[in-house]
This record gives C-alpha cells, structure tokens and sequence, in this order.
C-alpha cells in the first residue's frame, strides 16, 4: 500500500523534486561565493563573514519553500477529488494520513541529500580562511529539521477541509485586526510582536528558520 | 444475513431545509436494488450515509453485516462504489489507478481487471484526466467490477454518458450480478434504465422513502383505470387508490390505483363503476405518479 502511496506522490511532485533538487545543491555553493576574496587578513574574514550572512534567509527560506510545495503535493489530487476516492478505501483514515505523510518526507529526502551534497562540496572547493571552519554537517542538519518541520506544519493546515484553512486565516485576521484596533485606540500594547516573539525566538517553535545559516563559520 | 443494507430510522439533517427523515431501507442479498429519486431528493446524502462518510444523527445503519460508521473499514474492503463524479486521480494512467486500487483491495482480480479494460475499450496507458466522461465512467466501473466486491454501490452511474458507454457500463453490471450473489445499489433519476436492470426499487423523496417493493410489484400492480359513473365513497376496495382525478375530457375519471389483478373489475361492477380501460405504466410512469401522489398526499 505505502509504495502505490509513495509512487502517486512520485507522480505528482516529481517536478518540485527535480526542481528543489537542483536548488538544494546550488544553494551552498552561491552562497560560499565570498570566501573566492580570502586573503587571510582579519578585515577580509569579517567581510566574508558579513557577506554570507546575506544568504541566511534563503536557506530558511528555502526551507520553507520546500516543505510548503511538498505539503500542498501531498494533498493536492485528494482535495480535488473532494477525497472521496481515500475515503472509499478499506484503511482507517488516520493510516492513510499517515502513509501520505511518510511518503512526502521520503520524498523530501532527495531536496535534503542534495543539499547535504551540496554543502560538502561547496566545503571542498571553498578557500576557507584562517580561523574559520566548514559546518556542512551541521547547515544540512538543521536545513533538514527546518524543512521537516515546515512540511509538518504545512501538512497539516492542508490536510484539513476549507473550514480549517477559513479558521486559520479568521485567527490571523482578528490578530491582525485587534493590533490594528489597539494602535487606533492608543493604547501602549504590542501584540502582534510578542506573537511573534513567542513564534520566533528561542523556544518559539520557528526559532530554527531565523539567525545566521552560515557554512563557513568561525 | 438477509440484507446487504439495512437502514433503520436513519435520520441526517443535511441542512435547515433539508434532512433524510426516518430511512429504512431494505436491500436483499444478491438484488440489484434501484433507488430512484428526483434531483435534490437525498439519494447521494444517503449514499454517502451507507459508505460511512456522514454520520447519521438517529437511527442505525448494517452494510454487508457491518455498522457503519462504527466498522466502515470492514465494510469498504468488500464494497465497490462508483460516484457520480470522477474520484479518480487524474494524473494518473489508467493502469496507475489500478494498481493503487489493487494494492488497497485484497480481493482484486487482475484477470477481471483486464478483461474489462479489453471489454471497455480502455487503454492502460491512458491518463485518467484525458479520458472523455464516458471513458471515465468505464474506468470507475472497472476498478469496482475488478475488486469483485460482495456489494456494489452506484450513484448515478450512467449520468451524462452517451448511449454506448451506458450501454457498455450496464451490460458489464449485469453480467457482474448473473456471476454470482453480490448486490447492487444503483441510485439514478434515469428511470427508464433501471427498469431491465433492477429487480427491486425504492423510491425517495425530500428525504423520505416512499416506497420500496419488488420491481414486478411496481410494474405490474401499478395501473391507471379509466373509470365511468364512480362512487364518490369506494368500501373496502381490494386495490390501493392512490389518486383519483377528471380525465379532463369526459365523464369519466382517471384513478392511480397499486396492487391491480384483472378478476378485480368484477369489484367494480359490484359498485355500479364502468371499467372502460386499464392502463398499463411503465416504470417512469409509475414513478412519476407515485411521486405526483406523494406529495399531494
């Protein structure tokens, strides 16, 4: 049952797969571009520093991406059908979500092999200056559990009915709107920034798709 | 096990203006049962009752011995279902779906699966999303012929296909059923095809049974009587008058009348009532006034 599962996903996400793959691999290696400038010299190290600093957000970004495209793969064809044709077959519904969820992730293994290739090779061909280092393993790591938890997070807002995504979209409305409203009023009260606080600092939940994603680091 | 669908005070409010009121159904093993019913009447609600898709707010429902929805997995592994629109994945080839739907199905019969893709004039390789709406239809009733499911059920398997195709799809239906002693649920509104396919039939309107006999009850106890000089009181008639009306053109009057046998004119006469025809309806006839009378009732 998995492997027809998987091959139906094949068939659906083959394209984002070879596309994603693509921009895994090249990824690392633009973005160790700025070490070609190495001249051992402290200010040259900074600057390098500083430059690749600027690809930070396209691999979280990236990240995002991936686990976005795959999620909305996954449940594409089913919720075109109105899935009645996985609510006619004889499995309980919890393991049919859960068979569609492995398969995304297995999927999502070649974007995430690509990317840890990427990095050992982009590491390889750097011209790392002195006192820095090459962390391939570690940017690929935490592209992978970036991407596995925005697939997660993606899955299931689409594995849910258009009421779910109409509840969703209502809560970031009335936060949206009740920010709007306590700025009308004066009142002295962030709520949107502490929302996002709690989301994207440290143990917020999104903390990993922030900060620096740096391959060559001190 | 008597029946492969039971229903019992099935009740489901799909909407303020709409519900299914008080559903017994009652489909014997080995039937092929027509559930007819006008647009809108809550054929497709109640099917997707039985395939354990909604859940009902009052009363019980046994599929193939199995309450649903409490053991709708049991249930599916033995029926085959054709909806009234394509379910299939589009992306998919033709012989892509069968495979996933073997995979799913133990029962699957490759051999079967194959013969009927020869019989349809399928081709495997055919994507299913470039398929005409005819051979879509092929392609929903092979996968659940293939299956060889103990119940089929179908939700107007024939709407919008061109006489072929329904000829095809039919034919495969009811060569299905003379195999063996499966059942079949065929909802429609196309009355007329029913009639040689279907030996018995429910009737449903707004949400409520009508009636529910064998399709030669329907057809052969259903008449409609010209009748000339008629008490306006009929005592104690032999015959169920289901509605009685002016022809419009004379004297006489047009009675809908269930459960008719010729020696019955001899009732008439004791009456001082004039038989001046019996009119056989065929099923869409039957239908139609069953409806008219329902309603008026």
């Amino acid at each position: 049952m998995f492997k027809e599962i998987l091959r139906t996903e094949w068939n659906w996400s083959r394209y984002a797969v070879v596309v994603t793959v693509i921009a895994a691999f090249a990824l690392p290696l633009v973005a160790i571009q700025p070490t070609g400038m190495a001249s051992q010299s402290l200010y040259d190290t900074t600057a390098i520093m500083n430059l690749m600093s600027r690809y930070s957000p396209w691999f979280g970004g990236l990240a995002m991406l991936l686990g976005l495209v795959f999620a909305t793969t996954t449940w594409g064809a089913d919720h075109r059908g109105h899935h009645v044709y996985a609510l006619t077959l004889p499995i309980p519904r919890s393991q049919y979500v859960i068979m569609r969820y492995g398969a995304g992730l297995l999927l999502l293994c070649a974007p995430l092999a690509a990317m840890w290739f990427g990095c050992l090779v982009a590491s390889a061909a750097a011209q790392i200056p002195t006192g820095l280092q090459a962390y391939p393993y570690a940017l690929s790591l935490r592209f992978a559990l970036a991407t596995v938890l925005a697939f997660s997070v993606f899955f299931a807002i689409s594995a849910g009915t258009t009421r779910t995504a109409a509840y969703v979209l209502t809560a970031l409305l009335v936060v949206g709107l009740g920010q709007v409203g306590i700025n009308v009023f004066g009142l002295d009260r962030d709520v949107l920034g502490w929302i996002l606080d709690r989301l994207v600092v440290w143990p917020g939940p999104l903390e990993i798709f922030t900060g620096d994603w740096k391959l060559i680091d001190v | 096990m008597d029946h492969a669908i039971q229903t019992n005070a099935l009740r489901y409010r799909a909407s303020k203006e709409f519900e299914i009121r008080d559903l017994a159904l009652k489909v014997p093993v080995g039937s092929v049962y027509g559930f007819l019913g006008p647009n809108g009447s809550g054929k497709t609600t109640t099917i997707r009752l039985l395939l354990g898709q909604l859940r009902p707010a009052a009363g019980s429902i046994s599929v193939l011995g199995y309450d649903v929805p409490d053991q709708t997995t049991q249930m599916l592994a033995h029926t085959g279902y054709v909806p009234e629109r394509p379910h299939l994945y589009p992306s998919l080839t033709v012989g892509e779906a069968m495979q996933l739907h073997a995979a799913f199905f133990k029962s699957w019969d490759w051999s079967r699966a194959e013969e009927l893709v020869t019989q349809f004039g399928l081709r495997r390789d055919q994507r299913i999303g470039r398929l005409s709406k005819g051979e879509t239809g092929k392609a929903m009733m092979m996968l659940a012929l293939a299956q060889a499911p103990s119940l089929l059920i179908l939700d107007e398997p024939t709407d919008g296909l061109d006489p072929v195709a329904r000829r095809d799809v039919l034919s495969a239906l009811v060569e299905y059923v003379s195999g063996g002693d499966a059942a079949v649920f065929i909802s429609s509104h196309l009355v007329h095809e029913l009639e040689r396919v279907c030996d018995w039939v429910g009737v449903l309107d707004k949400g409520q049974l009508i009636s529910e006999l064998p399709m030669e009850t329907f057809k052969n106890g259903l008449k409609r009587l010209r009748v000339g000089s008629a008490p306006a009181h009929l005592d104690d008639p032999p015959f169920a008058v289901l509605a009685r009306e002016g022809d419009g053109v004379s004297a006489h009057e047009l009675w809908l009348v269930r459960g008719w046998q010729d020696p019955m004119h001899q009732y008439l006469a004791s009456i001082g009532a004039d038989l001046r025809e019996v009119i056989d309806l065929d099923l869409e006839e039957g239908f139609v006034e069953l409806l008219r009378t329902a309603r008026t009732a």
